[in-house]
């Protein structure tokens, strides 16, 4: 008789792999990371009776969009905001990679507007990352607010998150998404566009009727909800000593001001087609970008998400809390834009998947203070046993999209 | 002696890709079109690369390798994936004039030895993508593009030149695609310090920059791809049937342009170089006698 | 191994398979200029043709010894000796003559007399050129030939003067009696033998199934003369 393994975080016990794209049902969704802890369940990948995931189905839908339609309702809502007296009209959020180049030079040079770029920076820039930034701003021609965190908070946080959730890219992806809806209350610039529709990568197909996000995902009702670093606030503030204001950059907008502002949050990618390699020849042509001059470890590519040093390292642990690593989801990405066959993406993902991210390894342990053994350790507490099995003293995967049982 | 001009073909399945860099595939056409087009406004040689043979550790270029040479009677090079002699000694009997190497000869240099043994030197080229390191020295890389080797690109020309390939290809990984010129400086170096003809590829984005790899990069030959590919894909009509096999066919919907890249014909670029004092041969396809 | 496409003309070429060499591509041009072509190394096929093609690419020693213990030597010479339409090409036109110098002293086939050397630093407007001597390079009529055009009646009857042919190589040929010399080339400040005819054997130091459509007029105007038909 054999003991079915418990599963960690939540996920779902059986492992589904998509027919189409090589995604699984353990990818998690959209979470708001602020609610973020150890105990958490969080929504995952769905995958519909045929096999298909919502990713997929949304890029079933793609072709046969109306995309002249899209973008009349595009240029309605622009037209609405476009300022003629020399103030910014819109904020376009992003670090000078391929997409947010992109959605800033679109909207400010094909369509008029004025846009104010804002970043978060970082954690550790890479150099040629820090130079597409600033061609982002020196080519493409931009205005930019860059907000440069408080470099021992962020450490702390970031050290926390790995502690406690494997999770590197957690300040990143708060302080990311929290600054544009923070920076629009303040300048009072109504319009926040993101980029790509993040339903393209599976998050419930219901968000997609319209493309405005519910307000509320970016704002904050009372304190008391938020954890960072999978640590409630006030044990953050007492135990490592850090104040309200330290912790500030992190948290959402106060919902208040947001609900009762006229800002509107949009996602180009409702009303512009994204293929994703056509982003980076535009990228490539209008704001001076370029491909990281190797290839990413963990996966097949050399254009996505190089700025950061600890993105490699945060791919890693995806790997090892969901067995999905970088290659899955480039390779996915790939074949819904019908760039890759799955044939092509499962022969990815078996050649890099998982591939150590050794080249910024230690640099990033030096950043954040931890010893490669302990992380290590860290690493293994977090492979669920539904996912894992040792064999041989060495861990494998029980599930991946290139093995027969996928 | 005229000098060469060869265009080149990177290849991802049935379709025509060019990237940037080495990264992206956009789909630019069909490489039996484009063939037939090169040869008949006067290209000296062809090169097929299958863009992602090392990726997959294929190489699928044999169909379209014997449709080619059926059909266009100029020398074919064809290269990507090939990993040992058998696989050379395929590519060959398929209609290949000479094969090219990169990945296999830095992993296994005897390779090199061993295949112009077998076929002749002058069938063998070994290719040098290189990046240009901060510190001026450049950089062999494997794979198109994609894994770093730390080997010294000059050093390895030697090598490969000592160990018996016949001519040698540099491309400068960061210029390819990018329309901003050859890499002059390393071209300069590869060319002076070898003995066998050196063809010069990666960043043609005008026909000046010809010129100036002739001149001052001291090339022997040169490679071009976006430089007329960009302007050949204007000419072409595709019915919407013809793209059916997975591909970045986006840009080919919106008419395929790329500002940096100032596009030129075959005959343009000849007819320019003449007008400098370059022999070149000329372009007028001559009548069956 | 046979090709698609081989048609059975009424005059048929043996090409001779040694092990090296563009044999196909020498095949799919004679096929396109109207023969019936086949690759082989078996001696009774080769001297049942009705032309002779020797191909080649690679090491002259290799060759020789190669065509030695394929039993070819003799079934060459013969051919020659009794004015057999042949057609050398590349290493082939170095084979027939007498020695070559490359990697030490070999003996060739001797139909011609003969060497074959190595280019001696070619060079060009102060540059040093590059061996092998790779690209298209001008075929000219021998200076100082008298009455008529010596290319007629020869493979490269319609040619102009400076055509360019498709080269690869690091060895010339230099024949001794210098009217078997059909055409010349120039590579730098070396001039050479580029073009070989004797009786109805031609040779040339270029690849004319890689040199376009001009270099496919050679093959079918070998063709004609092969088939005795000189019509335009």
């Amino acid at each position: 008789m054999t003991e079915k393994p418990p599963t960690l975080f939540g996920l779902p016990e059986k492992v589904v792999f998509c027919k189409r794209c090589v995604m699984s049902n353990q990818r998690p969704s959209s979470y708001p990371e602020f609610k973020h802890t150890r105990s958490r369940i969080c929504p995952t990948l769905r995958i519909d009776e045929e096999g298909v995931c919502d990713a997929c189905r949304h890029a079933e839908r793609k072709p046969v969009i109306d995309w002249e339609a899209r973008e009349k309702e595009l240029l309605k809502l622009l037209d609405q905001h476009r300022r003629k007296d020399g103030g910014y009209d819109c904020i376009c959020p992003g670090s000078g990679g391929k997409d947010s180049a992109f959605a800033s030079h679109l909207l400010k040079y094909k369509y008029g507007m004025n846009p104010l770029t804002v970043t978060w920076p970082p954690i550790l820039y890479t150099d040629y990352g820090h130079r597409n930034f600033m061609n982002w701003l020196k080519v493409g021609g931009f205005d930019n607010l860059s907000f440069n965190q408080n470099g021992r908070v962020q450490r702390l946080l970031t050290k926390l998150a790995i502690e406690n959730l494997l999770h590197p890219f957690q300040t990143f992806i708060l302080g990311q998404k929290n600054l544009a809806p923070k920076l629009a209350l303040k300048y009072g610039i109504p319009l926040i566009f993101y980029g790509e529709n993040e339903a393209e990568y599976g998050n419930p197909v219901a968000d997609n009727a319209s493309s405005l996000r519910n307000k509320s995902y970016f704002s904050m009702k009372d304190l008391s909800e938020i954890h960072l670093g999978g640590v409630p606030i006030n044990e953050l503030m007492e135990k490592h000593k850090v104040t309200l204001n330290d912790l500030s950059p992190y948290f959402p907008a106060d919902y208040k001001e947001l609900e009762s502002s006229n800002i509107e949050v949009h996602y180009l990618g409702y009303y512009v087609k994204w293929v994703p390699q056509e982003v980076y020849y535009y990228a490539v042509e209008h704001t001076g970008f370029q491909a990281r001059p190797f290839r990413t470890q963990g996966t097949y590519s050399k254009y996505n998400s190089i700025d950061d040093k600890i993105d490699d390292l945060h791919y890693y642990t995806t790997f090892i809390k969901f067995g999905l690593g970088r290659a899955t989801y480039d390779a996915s990405q790939e074949i819904r834009n019908k760039h890759l066959t799955r044939e092509e993406g499962v022969a990815l993902v078996k050649r890099f998947d998982g591939e150590f991210p050794d080249r910024y390894f230690k640099e990033c342990m030096d950043y954040l203070g931890i010893k490669p053994e302990d992380f290590v350790r860290l690493v293994d507490a977090h492979r669920s046993p539904h996912l894992w099995k040792k064999e041989g003293g060495e861990w494998k995967l029980r599930h991946a999209a290139w093995m027969e049982n996928a | 002696m005229n000098l060469r001009i060869i265009p080149r073909l990177d290849i991802k399945g049935p379709n025509v890709v060019k990237g940037i860099q080495f990264e992206g595939l956009r789909v630019l056409g069909k490489p039996e079109r484009f063939a037939r087009h090169y040869y008949e406004t006067g290209a000296d040689e062809l090169i097929y690369m299958d863009a992602v043979a090392s990726l997959y550790g294929r190489n699928s270029l044999l169909e379209i390798v014997r449709r080619t040479a059926d059909e266009i009677f100029i020398p074919l090079t064809v290269g990507g994936g090939l990993r040992s002699v058998e696989d050379i000694r395929k590519v060959l009997r398929a209609g290949a004039d000479k094969v090219s190497l990169n990945t296999a000869a830095i992993q296994r240099p005897e390779i090199i030895r061993e295949a112009s043994r077998a076929f002749g030197s002058s069938t063998i080229l070994v290719a040098i993508e290189a990046i240009r390191r901060s510190d001026g020295t450049y950089e062999a890389f494997t794979d198109f593009g994609r894994q770093a080797t730390g080997i010294n690109a000059l050093d390895w020309a030697k090598r490969a030149v000592d160990l018996g390939a016949g001519e040698l290809s540099v491309t400068s990984i960061d210029r390819d695609g990018t329309g901003e010129g050859f890499d002059l400086a390393l071209t300069r170096a590869v060319s002076s310090a070898v003995s066998v003809p050196v063809i010069a590829a990666g960043g043609a984005g005008k026909i000046d920059h010809v010129l100036e790899v002739i001149q001052e990069g001291k090339a022997d030959a040169v490679c071009v791809a976006s430089l007329l590919h960009y302007r050949y894909v204007r000419e072409c009509t595709y019915s919407p049937g013809e793209f059916t096999a997975e591909g970045n066919i986006e840009s080919l919907r919106k008419g395929a342009r790329f500002s940096r890249i100032e596009d030129a014909s075959l005959p343009e670029l000849k007819g320019w170089l003449m007008s400098r004092n370059i022999a070149c041969r000329s372009t007028a396809c001559g009548t069956v006698r | 191994m046979p090709i698609d496409g081989v048609r059975d003309g009424p005059v048929k070429v043996a090409i001779v398979d040694y092990g090296l060499g563009n044999l196909y591509s020498v095949q799919r041009a004679c096929v396109h200029a109207g023969l019936g072509a086949e690759v082989t190394s078996d001696r009774r096929e080769i001297e049942a043709a009705d032309g002779i093609v020797l191909p080649g690419v690679g090491a002259f020693g290799d060759a020789m010894s190669t065509l030695r213990r394929l039993d070819l030597v003799e079934p060459l010479r013969d051919a020659a000796a009794a004015g057999r339409p042949m057609l050398g090409i590349c290493l082939g036109v170095q084979l027939l003559m007498s020695r070559s110098e490359e990697f030490g002293a070999h003996e060739g086939l001797g139909i011609l007399k003969g060497t074959v050397l190595r280019f001696q630093e070619p060079r060009a407007e102060g540059r040093a050129l590059k061996i092998p001597s790779i690209g298209w390079n001008g075929i000219r009529r021998p200076a100082g030939a008298e009455g008529g055009d010596p290319w007629k009646d020869t493979p490269l009857e319609g040619q102009k003067d400076d055509e360019p042919m498709y080269f690869v190589h690091s060895y010339c040929v230099q024949p001794e009696d210098p009217g078997v010399v059909l055409s010349t080339t120039r590579y730098g400040q070396i001039e050479y033998c580029s073009g070989i005819r004797r009786g109805s054997l031609f040779a040339f130091q270029f690849h004319p199934e890689r040199s376009g459509p001009e270099g496919l007029n050679i093959y079918r105007a070998w063709a004609r003369l092969l088939t005795g038909d000189d019509k335009q």
